[in-house]
């Protein structure tokens, strides 16, 4: 129910630099995943967008307004903290209607609002408990509950998921998304599952050091990698990234030899996702390292020179180890990124 | 499967005689007292301890006939307590402003409120006699009530800010964003979440008040403000000498207010003594 803007917005603490130079505009009703890794500065942005860390430079706008200078508590914001924040002398039903209590919300309509948010992460029957007496998993739906108890502006939700066993994980996902599609209320969440990001995100934003790698919709994320940082942090296993050299139409590494367009040159990474690689095909010679099969693929390590190249293969693929192996490259999914990183585009 | 159950019931039985017997070692005294207290005098002062006391009631008797034990010990409960709220009203805050806001000199101020504890009492015995005269407070439980406020507030500040400082800032920060202001985080998320502490520093603070001696012989010069402490000097001297039994009698009885005390809250207590005791 509100767009978001972060105009510039730095974050130093000390000398550090936590959050560089950030700019993103967050549309109304977008479901907006940050996805990076560990003290990329992703609960940093977060914090910041919640009022509970002051930029030290830059603008935030939430709704069209200016909100620097307004408190955390008059910002519509409901969040989900990574550490969960329960209150500890509280029963997990007065936890899940402290929020209620202080956003002045009628009281007659508490019991149900709280139970329905109890319902959704499946915690109905640990209302009366104190959260000194629940699971990991369990305080964390409890710090959910608590957040999507009421309709805020802005939902915030740092790894809300992160300590919960597969089935429950997935479960929640969809009813997170469902919430999300129905209240239409604007969500930034943050997390390290690329499965959650793909599947929840209506736009995905990669960061690294505090600096935005990539915006876009996971597909752009997945199939248009702005740089080697996005390429080999997404998909499991992500894109193989392969330094070599280009010329006259050709990409040369040990091992390795595919055309290029020519407008690619010298030293460059070539990028060949594992699901893009066949078994057989001419492009790539290396030796069987590892073959592990899981059932639906067989997941295959070659390697060339010092490097590893991921392949999926087939569910039957066998191979003994050492044995000299032949791969193939999809050459239209070929991605070729200079040196210093940055993707090089075809010429349109 | 049973060898194991026998072995923890057999551990057990071995934890209680080692607790039975501490507890009878740290007991025994305090029944060893309370049996002078009803010895008559000749019985205290022979060379060789008669472990059998013969009972006798005398220094009961000089207590309730020569004595307004009741009024005593109701100005002890009155001063201490009273000390103890308005500790705890200044400190709690003030705790809470050390602990959380940043500012200038926080830190000095943190060392000027501890360094009180640190002067010798009897500096400030005189400038405080005549501050109590000055306002007419002298002789009343109000200015014991006041004196003991003094005297604790530092370490009751100090202990209690120990324990908020333990206390996720992440708890305030959501607090915050569901719309909760700082005397709300104070009331419904602080003060419960350091409880323990706060019980710890009114509970040291209720010790240190109802043994307080000097301040209260300054300020209380007739019955009328006396408290067990220093009531209990009277039998120490004079033509009688020291009557032993009406000491450990009265010893008793201030004692007994402090009992009862760390017994409703002993849960809390334990744990907020050894939470206390890991931390700086
Ligand atoms: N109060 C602070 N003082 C100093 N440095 C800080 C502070 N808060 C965060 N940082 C630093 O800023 C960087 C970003 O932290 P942040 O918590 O945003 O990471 P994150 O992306 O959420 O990581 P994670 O995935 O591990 O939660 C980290 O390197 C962290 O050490
Ligand atoms: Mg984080």
């Amino acid at each position: 129910m509100a767009s978001i803007q972060l105009n510039n917005i730095v974050k130093r603490f000390g000398s550090f630099v936590g959050v560089e130079n950030m700019s993103l505009d967050i549309a109304d009703e977008e479901f907006l995943v940050l996805l990076g890794p560990s003290g990329c500065g992703k609960t940093t942005t977060m914090r910041m967008i919640a009022g509970l860390e002051h930029p030290t430079g830059g603008q935030i706008v939430i709704g069209g307004e200016v909100v620097n200078e307004i408190d955390a508590r008059d910002r519509d914001v409901a969040m989900v903290f990574q550490g969960y924040a329960l209150y500890p002398n509280m029963s997990i039903y007065d936890n899940i209607r402290f929020p209620l209590r202080m956003r002045k919300v009628p009281a007659d309509q508490h019991d149900r609002l709280i139970r329905r948010a109890a319902e959704m992460v499946e915690l109905g029957a640990f209302l009366d408990r104190k959260p000194g007496a629940l699971s990991g998993g369990q305080r964390q739906r409890a710090a959910l509950a608590r957040a999507v108890v009421r309709e805020p502006q802005v939902f915030l939700m740092d790894e809300p998921l992160s300590n919960l066993d597969a089935k429950l994980r997935a479960s929640m996902r969809v009813q997170i998304k469902h919430m999300q599609r129905q209240l239409k209320v604007t969500t930034v969440y943050v997390t390290h599952d690329q499965i959650e990001a793909m599947t929840l995100a209506d736009r995905i934003v990669i960061m690294n050091r505090g600096i935005i790698q990539q915006v876009g919709t996971p597909d752009e994320i997945y199939s248009d990698p702005a740089n080697t940082f996005v390429a080999g942090f997404i998909g499991s296993p992500p894109m193989n990234l392969l330094a070599g050299e280009a010329r006259d139409g050709i990409f040369r590494s040990e091992g390795i030899e595919v055309p290029c367009p020519r407008t690619v040159t010298g030293s460059v990474t070539l990028g060949i996702r594992p699901e893009d690689c066949t078994v057989g095909g001419g492009h790539l010679q290396g030796m069987v390292y590892g073959v592990e099969p899981t059932g639906d693929i067989t997941y295959l390590t070659v390697q060339t020179g010092k490097r590893a190249v991921e392949i999926k293969a087939a569910r039957d693929f066998r191979a003994p180890i050492d044995t000299p192996i032949s791969i193939g490259f999809d050459l239209s999914r070929l991605y070729f990124f200079s040196e210093n990183g940055e993707r090089i585009r075809r010429p349109a | 499967m049973a060898s194991v159950r026998r072995d923890r019931s057999e551990r057990l039985w071995l934890r209680y005689l080692i607790l039975g017997s501490w507890a009878i070692v740290c007991l025994a005294p305090m029944l060893w007292f309370l049996t002078i207290g009803f010895r008559p005098r000749t019985e205290i002062i022979v060379p060789h301890p008669i472990y059998w006391p013969s009972w006798s009631l005398d220094a009961w008797r000089l207590l309730v006939s020569d004595w307004p034990i009741a009024s005593y010990l109701r100005n002890s409960v009155v001063a201490v307590a009273g000390s103890v709220v308005i500790d705890l009203v200044l400190a709690i805050p003030a705790a809470y402003a050390l602990s959380r806001y940043e500012f200038r000199g926080r830190e000095d101020i943190g060392f000027y409120i501890l360094s009180t504890r640190m002067m010798a009492p009897a500096i400030v015995a005189v400038p405080i006699f005549f501050l109590f005269k000055n306002i007419g407070l002298l002789d009343t439980v109000w200015a014991l009530m006041l004196v003991y406020a003094a005297i604790n507030l530092s370490l009751v500040t100090w202990i209690i800010r120990s324990y908020m400082l333990d206390i996720p800032k992440e708890l305030e920060d959501a607090a915050r964003t569901d719309g909760a202001g700082d005397l709300t985080i104070l009331r419904e998320i602080i003060i419960p979440a350091c409880l323990p502490g706060i019980i710890t520093a009114a509970v040291i603070a209720a010790i240190f008040a109802i043994n307080e001696f000097l301040f209260t012989l300054l300020i209380a010069s007739t019955s009328k403000a006396y408290t067990m402490s220093v009531a209990l000097a009277n039998f120490t001297g004079g033509s009688d000498g020291i009557i032993y039994n009406a000491i450990a009698l009265v010893s008793f009885l201030a004692f007994v207010p402090i009992l009862i005390v760390v017994i409703l809250i002993q849960k809390h207590l334990s744990r907020g003594l050894t939470m206390g005791a890991v931390k700086g």
